[in-house]
């Protein structure tokens, strides 16, 4: 194949794959959780549904907003699929990949489009003037001053021995360069899976069903947005969601194909398709079976990850 | 089992126990801190069958068994009786906040790790983080029972405490000999029963907790 053209294409084939699949896991989500709930729910495609429904609709805006704040959905689904473009999600060609353009695979990057597209949510929400927007947005970036950091600390936890904070490199790794896992891998897991709450805005965290509670952190922002501009923060929230599950995969169980045959392209593909089910369950799962923290009491719940992935940090340095 | 394999097998648990180890310290509620505790100790019953296996050390087996037992069964059952019996309520209070607790207990690790390279020529059976974090359970244990205002809770970090001794013990040799196991055991059964009867006292004769029992009266 023409070397120019596999630059483009795999980056392109896997965004195009995160950001199609995006509203599917959240509806296989709720379904799951329906389920759980002994309720039937609504179909898996019902996300999706829901967007055509918005993209269909006109755009109500207040009067005390600015032109800025009909920009900001287009902004932050931009961020957001822009971060979608570094996560390895089924083909990822190690050292190799460094002759590709593209996904360029920076972790910190990532952390970096996800502080930039909330920081433009809460802008747009203040920006509304309405007191949901502001209390939501305060509350958010509350909460992301103790995300993130745990974030950037797993993130430092697997780089300290893949040496390298490029993701291509770190899902392309064979099994024996990182060594088996250990310790350390396992606090960063379970560090990450708490900020996965967090950074999804599920239940100990934030209620995602709710519109009309004060508790609300993501979908208090959203409340003045309608039509269009809504149904691009919605579709971005689905994508933040599977970009977060495929970056999960890609740190801790990254079995990619490494070469762009078909059978190792399959293989990767079936291995991203099963964990993704998994971690899906698992969300389900602890949604289900918790209630929604205090706002105050969330910073001990988060300190925990900040905790264990501080840990982890320190089994790999000392 | 070869010793390499379990090695790689303590690791992992010895990151599980780090887990439940901060959980506990988080935990705002009793019972959780409780089952918490239960659930650490199935760890280290494991860790034990583990090193059993890898060591053909039956005295291992009995002491996993003994902790699987005593420490997974009857000492919560005993914990939470004594809870159901008081029908004191379950919340935990803290003498310091819980976030700042989380810090010190990521500096005692740090000092763990610290204490445990300037003991470099003792000669571990299990190599690699086991001695430190079995040094930094045992504190952290001590801390739980330093912050934690009411008795209950501070028993729990006494066992948990006593987890970590347990794990040290069997980085450093393989596991202290079968007598004194069953001596340890013993003691912290015997210690349970009195401090659950010295708990159901004082709550009867003053109808308060031990935090308050902080000013001599003549």
């Amino acid at each position: 194949m023409d070397p120019t053209l596999t630059r483009w294409i795999w980056p392109l084939v896997q965004t195009a794959l995160l950001v199609l699949l995006g509203p599917l896991v959240t509806g296989l989500i709720q379904k799951m959780k329906a389920r759980l709930q002994c309720r039937r729910g609504a179909g898996i495609l019902q996300p999706y549904r829901d967007l055509l429904k918005l993209l269909r609709k006109g755009t109500v805006q207040s009067d005390t907003s600015g032109s800025f704040f009909r920009v900001v959905p287009v902004l932050v689904l931009g961020a957001t699929c822009a971060a979608a473009t570094l996560v390895p999600v089924f083909f990822a060609p190690g050292t190799a990949g460094y002759a590709s353009l593209l996904p360029l695979g920076d972790a910190l990057l990532l952390a970096g489009w996800f502080a930039l597209a909330r920081f433009l949510t809460a802008i747009a929400a203040l920006d509304a003037g309405g007191a949901f927007g502001g209390m939501g947005a305060s509350r958010e970036m509350t909460v992301a001053t103790l995300v993130e950091p745990a974030l950037i600390l797993v993130i430092f936890s697997v780089a300290i021995v893949a040496g390298t904070t490029d993701l291509r490199v770190i899902a392309g790794h064979p099994v024996g360069m990182r060594g088996s896992f250990g310790a350390a891998d396992l606090l960063a897991l379970f560090a990450m899976l708490i900020l996965l709450l967090a950074e999804t805005g599920r239940i100990p965290v934030d209620n995602p069903d709710t519109h009309l509670e004060l508790t609300m952190l993501h979908e208090g922002m959203l409340l003045e947005h309608s039509g269009p501009g809504l149904g691009c923060l919605v579709l971005a929230h689905h994508i933040k969601q599977i970009v977060l599950i495929a970056f999960v995969q890609a740190l801790f169980f990254p079995w990619k194909a490494a070469t762009a045959t078909s059978h190792a392209l399959i293989m990767g593909l079936g291995a991203f398709l099963l964990g993704t089910l998994a971690l899906s369950v698992f969300l389900a799962i602890v949604e289900s079976s918790y209630a929604k923290l205090r706002f105050f009491n969330l910073p001990q719940f988060l300190s925990i990850s900040l905790l264990s992935s501080f840990l982890a940090v320190a089994l790999r340095l000392l | 089992m070869s010793l390499d394999l379990a090695a790689h097998l303590i690791d992992i648990i010895g990151a599980f126990l780090l887990i439940t180890m901060i959980v506990i310290l988080e935990a705002g509620d009793l019972y959780r801190a409780i089952y918490t505790m239960a659930v650490q100790s199935v760890f280290i019953a494991l860790a034990g069958a583990v090193l059993g296996a890898a060591t053909h050390n039956t005295d291992l087996w009995v002491i996993a068994g003994l902790t699987l037992v005593v420490k997974v069964f009857v000492l919560p059952w005993l914990l939470l009786r004594v809870i159901h019996r008081m029908r004191i309520h379950h919340k935990i209070e803290p003498l310091i906040p819980v976030t700042a607790t989380l810090a010190i207990a990521a500096a005692i690790v740090m000092l763990a790790f610290y204490l445990s390279s300037s003991l470099v020529s003792l000669k571990q059976v299990i190599t690699g983080n086991a001695l430190p974090i079995g040094i930094a359970l045992m504190l952290i244990g001590i801390l739980v029972m330093m912050s934690r205002r009411t008795a209950l809770m501070q028993m729990v970090g006494l066992f948990a405490s006593e987890n970590g001794i347990f794990f040290t013990a069997m980085a450093i040799s393989q596991g202290m000999p079968l007598i004194i196991e069953i001596g340890v055991t013993l003691d912290v059964i015997l210690g349970a029963l009195v401090m659950g009867v010295i708990i159901l006292r004082v709550k009867s004769s003053i109808g308060s907790d031990i935090a308050d029992l902080d000013q001599l009266k003549g």
